[in-house]
């Protein structure tokens, strides 16, 4: 199994639980926006010394829920000091984008980093769609036609235009092109059945980034497998991630502690601003097609998550969460249920202190990935 | 738009055609189909005086002794230009047309103007591609939106002329390696489309043209198959018109261009 470990670069320096929408930027202060960047970027190239295989950056706009609104910036900056781990880009926000853009600048990380790029085309939250004053009714539309688009200006031998409804551009040909070949794999969200349909297709890495349940992202999994072979080709576990909540600490006790604050910390100071324009989104758009009743049953599952105890959470094996023995057990549980290859690990929830996260990294490094990178 | 319907006389025998629109004349070679006066050309004869020959043999007319080649009707082709629109021309092929409108560019340059090549025929280098016999796949493979054809007005046993009028002319040849030798000859400003949903032309007969063709650009039409026109007119009609009006410099934005 390989693991990516993931980093939202969440503002923590708010204290009071906030709906409003977009998030107001008045407190923020730019000193400590500097020292945040640096422990964070820190903090993801220690996880190369942990035993991750990939570092995961992801893309989030108007709130302090993540300080990534380019997460391309912090990829590059990844490369830059990190030898071997790929690095993810879990976003970008190909619907939100120029997808001209969106070539070029996964080209350059490709080629930067020697071709340790995983291409994250992902859909975005529906948030992101109110900040970049985009319609969330064109979201999966867009997304299908700047894939093939970007494909083609990483793939095209020549010069090329191109016609379409969303995209027109008469001449392109990018500089640089990407190190892998025939282009860098591909990740996609698949946390429904639509979404799994789509990345399987595609012949994307299929990815449940945060797991809600075990029965919907099996949902999720049956459905990108039979999409595969339906498409020809077979997926395996290195096609599939899974992302979970994770703590490793000394003590049991610690360790829930922590992320249990964090997690509260989370929901109600970080995630509430984007949950108001969420609720907008969703009940006024196509966001999620109204056919797909499953995706409302997720997105109500996922409400319920906030207020799911940690003890519950770990008794449904949605988290990974204790000491390194525990979570090793945790972790060939979820493996036995769902059978995925990549896991994204993401350590920093809320405003757990970076020092328990990186004492976290460490423990996981001499205590959890021996065990189970063989999984 | 209507479409009025003519003969010429020309010296290797009668040969039909459909003309419409006024302007700058534009010539417009169809595919094996035959002619399909389709909403995209409608489209198109609002600004050019648009003119459709009906190759001998398609669409219930009578063959040319003599003639079954694609020289040969390139040749007829150039002697449309001379006898009815009596001055070089932009020309349109589409498929098969586009095959034939590439061999009057190279042996007939002088006539000519700019060139689009629409998913031209010819090229599958590779075999992949062609028309395929089941009658669902070869829907899916000529169409992204069948929904747009119009309803056929003409009798089956003719459709089935047009077909059997497609290796009269070339044999069975997926490759016509004659004409690719004499690609690097085209002097001609050329606009390659291809659909990105063809199931008849493959992609790499699209790249092959856009290589050899001296000044050639490849544009992609999103969500088309093989009837470009059919599947996407607007954004048939947008770029060729804009292609045709501003040549070489289509490529540079223009708010009023289309």
């Amino acid at each position: 199994m390989k693991f990516n470990y993931f980093h939202l670069m969440p503002w923590c320096q708010a204290n009071e639980p906030n709906q409003e929408w977009p998030v107001s930027n008045r407190n923020f202060v730019p000193e400590q926006g500097t020292e945040l960047y640096k422990t964070y970027i820190n903090t993801m190239i220690y996880a190369e010394e942990c035993g991750f295989d990939w570092v995961g950056c992801n893309e989030h706009h108007f709130s302090p829920y993540g300080l990534m609104s380019n997460c391309n910036l912090i990829g590059s900056v990844l490369i830059n000091r990190t030898k071997n781990v790929r690095v993810a880009m879990c976003g970008n926000l190909v619907p939100l984008l120029n997808p001209i853009r969106v070539a070029e600048e996964y080209a350059m990380l490709d080629v930067l980093s020697g071709g340790r790029l995983v291409a994250g085309f992902m859909r975005g939250i529906p948030h992101e769609y109110v900040a970049y004053n985009m319609s969330p009714d064109e979201s999966w539309e867009r997304l299908a036609e700047a894939y093939e688009l970007i494909v083609k200006a990483w793939t095209e031998p020549e010069p090329f235009g191109w016609e379409g409804k969303y995209y027109q551009y008469r001449a392109v040909s990018i500089w640089p092109r990407p190190h892998q070949k025939p282009y860098p794999r591909v990740l996609m969200s698949a946390s429904n059945p639509e979404s799994a349909r789509f990345a399987a297709e595609r012949r994307a890495i299929m990815g449940v980034v945060m797991l809600p349940d075990y029965d919907s992202a099996r949902e999720s999994i049956r459905v990108y497998k039979e999409t595969a072979r339906a498409n020809g080709w077979e997926a395996g576990p290195e096609d599939i991630l899974i992302g979970a909540h994770t703590f490793v600490a000394d003590t049991e006790k610690e360790a829930k502690a922590l992320l249990g604050d964090g997690l509260k910390y989370f929901y109600d100071v970080l995630a509430g601003g984007p949950r108001t324009a969420q609720r907008l989104v969703v009940q006024k758009t196509r966001y999620y097609r109204d056919t797909d009743a499953a995706l409302k049953r997720t997105a109500a599952r996922r409400a319920v998550l906030k207020e799911t105890s940690i003890e519950e959470r770990i008794e449904k094996g949605i988290v990974l969460c204790g000491t390194p023995d525990q979570v090793v057990d945790q972790l060939t549980r979820m493996k036995k249920e769902l059978g995925h290859g990549v896991m994204n690990i993401n350590m920093k929830i809320g405003n757990i202190p970076d020092e328990a996260v990186l004492r976290s990294m460490k423990l996981w490094g001499e205590g959890v990935a021996p065990h189970v990178r063989n999984l | 738009m209507a479409f009025v319907k003519s003969e010429a006389a020309l010296k290797r025998g009668a040969l039909q055609f459909h003309e419409a629109g006024t302007g700058e004349p534009l010539l417009y070679l169809h595919s094996a189909g035959g002619v399909r006066l389709s909403p995209a050309l409608e489209r198109l004869a609002e600004s050019y005086r648009l003119l459709i020959p009906v190759m001998p043999g398609f669409d219930g007319t009578e063959r040319i002794a003599g003639l079954h080649s694609m020289e040969g009707l390139a040749d007829l082709a150039a002697e449309f230009i001379d006898s009815v629109v009596k001055k070089p021309c932009d020309v349109i092929g589409h498929s098969f047309g586009g095959w034939l409108a590439t061999w009057l560019a190279v042996r007939h340059p002088t006539k000519i103007e700019q060139l689009v090549l629409a998913a031209p025929a010819g090229f599958r280098t590779e075999g992949a591609g062609g028309l395929p016999t089941d009658p669902e796949q070869l829907r899916r493979a000529m169409f992204a939106h069948p929904e747009n054809l119009p309803p056929e007005t003409r009798a089956p046993a003719i459709l089935a002329q047009n077909r059997a009028m497609l290796s009269h002319y070339h044999g069975e040849h997926a490759t016509d390696t004659a004409l690719l030798g004499r690609l690097g000859e085209i002097e001609a400003l050329t606009l390659i489309l291809q659909g990105t949903k063809d199931g008849v032309i493959p992609v790499a007969s699209a790249r092959l043209l856009k290589e050899r063709i001296p000044r050639a650009h490849l544009v992609y039409l999103y969500d088309a198959a093989h009837a470009l026109e059919i599947d996407q007119p607007e954004r048939f009609t947008n770029l060729v018109g804009d292609f045709l009006r501003r040549g070489e410099a289509f490529i540079v934005n223009s708010a009023k261009a289309s």
